[in-house]
């Protein structure tokens, strides 16, 4: 596409689904400081669900909420066993996730094979936009991308829960002094993120072919996006995080190739961490 | 982040130096006596096991005594292998055996010193150094596989095992005996090497560093020099192991700078014990080999069985197998006293 | 005698809360100053802006004539102002020599003089006996000994002492007024110490100045400030 509405709605596109990708960080990494390496697992997880239960012979309607609950009682269980020993040692997390994630991609070879799978477009054709052919479930995806941003943005600001969630983030000594239950919070934000995760493979399975490693593709770029959102910022900044990761490849792969994109991409995203290490929104330190 | 790190007290951490130059001396005497008792294609394969473990090496390095982990050590040890196969290549107006290892030590030193720098004067630590060493591993792979007039794509690059020209004697590496005893010299001299440098005051500092950097701040130390220095260090011997690696096994390929190879040698030294420079040095060896001999064999449930371990060792032992010995060893001696 | 320290016009405010205003203070080479004040006076935040931990919004600090207020925390530290934490921080994990042996390095004295360097400030600390024993299993008032020992080893110039007797029995307390008295007069070494223990500032005999609501309340000796009913209405809560 070479028209500036084309790039633009490109760049859009890829916005809204690398935040689809990256919410279930967000919250995970971004709230509660879990640098979840499993992530991409996850995603690769919610996939592969997506596709057993279509091929079972559940409609994509169905099968995308089966996948994404199967993988939060997956992160139930590693919550359970292993994480919630080690909130307060992050290095011990972030390795114990990635062990996750060897598993996880061993037991997905062994149960599903290498082979790609493939999930059904449940929504083909294009859409007619200013003179452009936009696939139709790209859009969809996209779209459903922000509502579901903007409902957790909603639950985090405006429910009691998550303003129990918020005391958490601001301040795990006096939450726990005021009679809360954090081990039980904890758990229900990991899941959550979890579960998002989940859903984010599940409604991206359709655009590309399944493997197992499909989900690592947005770990690094989740990781990135989230961080240079601002940790907390749950919206916004995953969206403007998404944006200077997502967005700007696309516009960068424009006048050099994706590989070239990409290694710019990440020098960029590397060089503004570095400057501004609480996130693009919350100014320099 | 609000989470406060408590002071990393690594068990193990201690390794009293004294156990550890004995049992490296016992290694090394083990591994130039097997010769006469493997069979030929163990001869000639050990080698590229000992090249992991100098990689393995050069992890312990910045991981146990400095306290910082990288995933991204396979990126250094693919710009070592496609510096020495450019340089020995012909595809460049110079080169040659030596100028090839100094330009691999030199560029895995330089890229690291440029990254360390930029990122440890900033106080970058823990999870974005990570980060940020993972998206090297990504990149390089992606310069690899995108600079295929330099380094032959996807498909690779081959490279020729050179001639050890010094004048007054001629070395054609062809043998495998040879081979096998001018690598296992390299890696005894490489590991002397590292383990002088971790008992100097240098090295010294690294450990203060990954017990208690604040407080080494507050004493005058300028800490982010000195970790920028051990990460320069760690790639250049990174990038060394990998320029060993490609005139020992004559090729190079992107994978060797990928993620995934980045993280196995994280779970080599996770599991042989990051504090132990010749405890990762034999696990590089043990766990590589034990790798590429059992996913030929079962590919698929060999990597589920390392993740298990992997995630156990993380759970529950620390130290790693050096850090579960040494303190059966200490146990042992204070029950005697 | 020109100052070795001198701070004028310190002040911190932090998001709505002024933390330190105005604070004058100055302290002589072998001088001892105790700086006391209830909770929430500022003694913390004054003591980090004098370490580099903290960055003043307004004022300056000078030490030796020169102006440090830009110096960070491991540059200061190298002009020998250090500090010796609240929670005593030290290499838990490595035995006390270790530990001296650390700060020595970092004072940058030459190789062929650091063992003996080291055993001179396990001497002074009284770890000679412990010097094999490891940091961890070092009791409390052991370890803010050893947190001391860095400290000199470090070839510090101006301790600055955080609590330096808490959690320390009345015994260990009383050895410390000694060190502390011996460092200052033997060694002309110089201290600003952060203390809650009458005793113990009662014993050491030095200047005090009294902080309250991040303003230099008063200053003078201990019997002259112990018996101000000022005073000891701001512990009240009633000034």
């Amino acid at each position: 596409m070479s028209s500036l509405v084309g790039v633009l709605i490109d760049a859009t596109l890829i916005t809204l689904i690398l935040a689809l990708a990256a919410s279930g960080l967000a919250v995970v990494f971004g709230l509660i400081g879990v640098i979840n390496m499993g992530h991409g697992a996850m995603l690769t997880l919610g996939a592969y669900f997506t596709w057993a239960a279509t091929t079972a012979g559940l409609p994509f309607i169905a099968a995308v909420p089966v996948a994404a609950l199967s993988v939060a009682v997956i992160g139930l269980i590693l919550e359970h066993v292993l994480i919630r020993h080690f909130y307060s040692r992050p290095f011990e997390t972030l390795l114990l996730t990635w062990g996750f994630f060897m598993v996880s991609t061993e037991v997905i070879k062994i149960v599903f094979g290498a082979d790609f799978r493939s999930v059904a477009n449940p929504l083909p054709g294009t859409l007619e936009f200013g003179g452009l052919q936009i696939p139709a479930y790209r859009a969809l995806v996209a779209v459903l991308s922000l509502v579901i941003l903007l409902t957790i943005g909603i639950i985090y600001k405006k429910t009691t829960f998550g303003l129990r969630v918020r005391a958490l983030v601001q301040n795990q000594e006096v939450a726990s002094l005021l009679g809360q239950d954090s081990a039980f919070l904890y758990k229900q934000v990991f899941v959550a993120g979890a579960f998002l995760s989940g859903l984010a493979g599940a409604l991206i399975s359709p655009m590309l072919s399944i493997d197992p490693y499909i989900g690592n593709v947005y770990l690094v770029r989740s990781f990135f996006a989230v961080t240079l959102g601002g940790l907390g910022r749950l919206v916004e900044g995953t969206i403007l995080g998404s944006f200077v990761i997502g967005g700007s490849e696309t516009i960068f792969a424009l006048t050099t190739s994706q590989v070239f994109a990409q290694t710019i991409v990440f020098v960029l995203a590397v060089v503004l961490l570095r400057f501004f290490p609480r996130g693009l929104l919350a100014g320099r330190s | 982040m609000t989470h406060t790190d408590l002071p990393n007290a690594t068990p193990g951490s201690n390794v009293r130096f004294g156990a550890e130059i004995k049992l490296a001396f016992a290694v090394f005497a083990g591994m130039a006596l097997l010769p006469l008792f493997m069979s030929g294609y163990l001869v000639y394969i050990l080698p590229q096991y000992m090249i992991f473990g100098v990689l393995a090496m050069s992890l312990a390095l910045l991981w146990g005594v400095t306290g910082i982990l990288s995933f991204g050590q396979a990126g250094f040890f693919a710009i070592g292998g496609y510096a020495i196969g450019l340089m020995t290549g012909g595809a460049l107006p110079f080169g040659g055996l030596i100028l090839g290892l100094v330009a691999a030590v030199l560029l895995g030193y330089l890229v690291a010193a440029l990254i360390g720098y930029f990122l440890f004067s900033a106080g970058v630590r823990d999870a974005y150094f990570v980060l940020v060493t993972l998206s090297l591993s990504i990149v390089v792979e992606q310069i690899a596989v995108s600079q295929s007039q330099w380094t032959g794509g996807w498909n690779g690059m081959f490279i020729l095992r050179p001639t050890i020209d010094l004048g007054f004697v001629r070395l054609e590496l062809f043998e495998d005996v040879p081979v096998y005893y001018a690598v296992l010299l390299a890696v005894a001299l490489i590991y002397l090497g590292l383990y002088a440098f971790t008992r100097s005051r240098f090295g010294k500092i690294l450990v203060g560093i990954r017990e208690n950097e604040p407080r080494l701040l507050s004493l005058g130390v300028p800490t982010a020099l000195h970790k920028t220095a051990a990460f320069a260090l760690s790639g250049a011997v990174a990038a060394l192991a990998g320029a060993m690696y490609g005139m020992h096994s004559g090729f190079v390929s992107p994978s060797l700078g990928g993620v995934l190879f980045s993280t196995e040698v994280v779970v080599w030294v996770a599991i042989a014990g990051r504090t132990s420079l010749i405890g990762a040095l034999l696990g590089g060896i043990i766990v590589s080999s034990l790798s590429n001999f059992l996913s030929a064999v079962t590919p698929t449930y060999w990597q589920l069985a390392l993740g298990l371990i992997f995630i156990l060792t993380i759970a529950f032992f620390r130290g790693g197998v050096a850090g579960a010995l040494e303190r059966v060893v200490s146990r042992r001696k204070s029950a005697q006293s | 005698m020109t100052p070795l320290l001198t701070v004028q016009n310190l002040t911190k405010r932090f998001q709505g809360l002024v933390a330190n205003e105005g604070v004058n203070f100055s302290l002589s080479e072998g001088e001892i100053r105790s700086v006391i004040g209830p909770n929430g006076a500022g003694k913390s935040t004054f003591i980090s802006m004098i370490s580099g931990h903290l960055s003043p919004s307004e004022g300056q600090i000078v030490f030796r004539g020169k102006d440090i207020t830009a110096f960070d925390v491991q540059r200061r530290a190298r002009l020998g102002i250090i500090r010796k934490f609240q929670t005593p921080s030290v290499f838990l994990s490595l035995t006390a020599r270790e530990n001296i042996e650390l700060a020595v390095i970092a004072s940058g004295t030459p190789s062929t003089k650091q063992n003996g360097r080291i055993d001179e400030v396990l001497d002074l600390v009284r770890m000679t006996a412990l010097a094999d024993s490891e940091a961890a299993i070092l009791s409390h008032g052991q370890r803010q000994w050893l947190e001391i020992g860095l400290l000199l080893g470090a070839r510090a110039q101006l301790l600055l002492l955080d609590e330096p007797t808490a959690g320390m029995t009345a015994e260990e307390t009383q050895a410390t007024v000694q060190l502390i008295r011996y460092l200052t007069q033997e060694l002309r070494l110089s201290a600003i110490i952060i203390e809650h223990d009458i005793n113990f500032i009662r014993d050491l005999k030095a200047p005090i100045t009294v902080l309250h609501l991040g303003k230099v309340f008063c200053e003078g000796i201990f019997e002259d400030v112990s018996a101000d009913p000022h005073v000891r209405n701001i512990y009240l809560g009633e000034e």
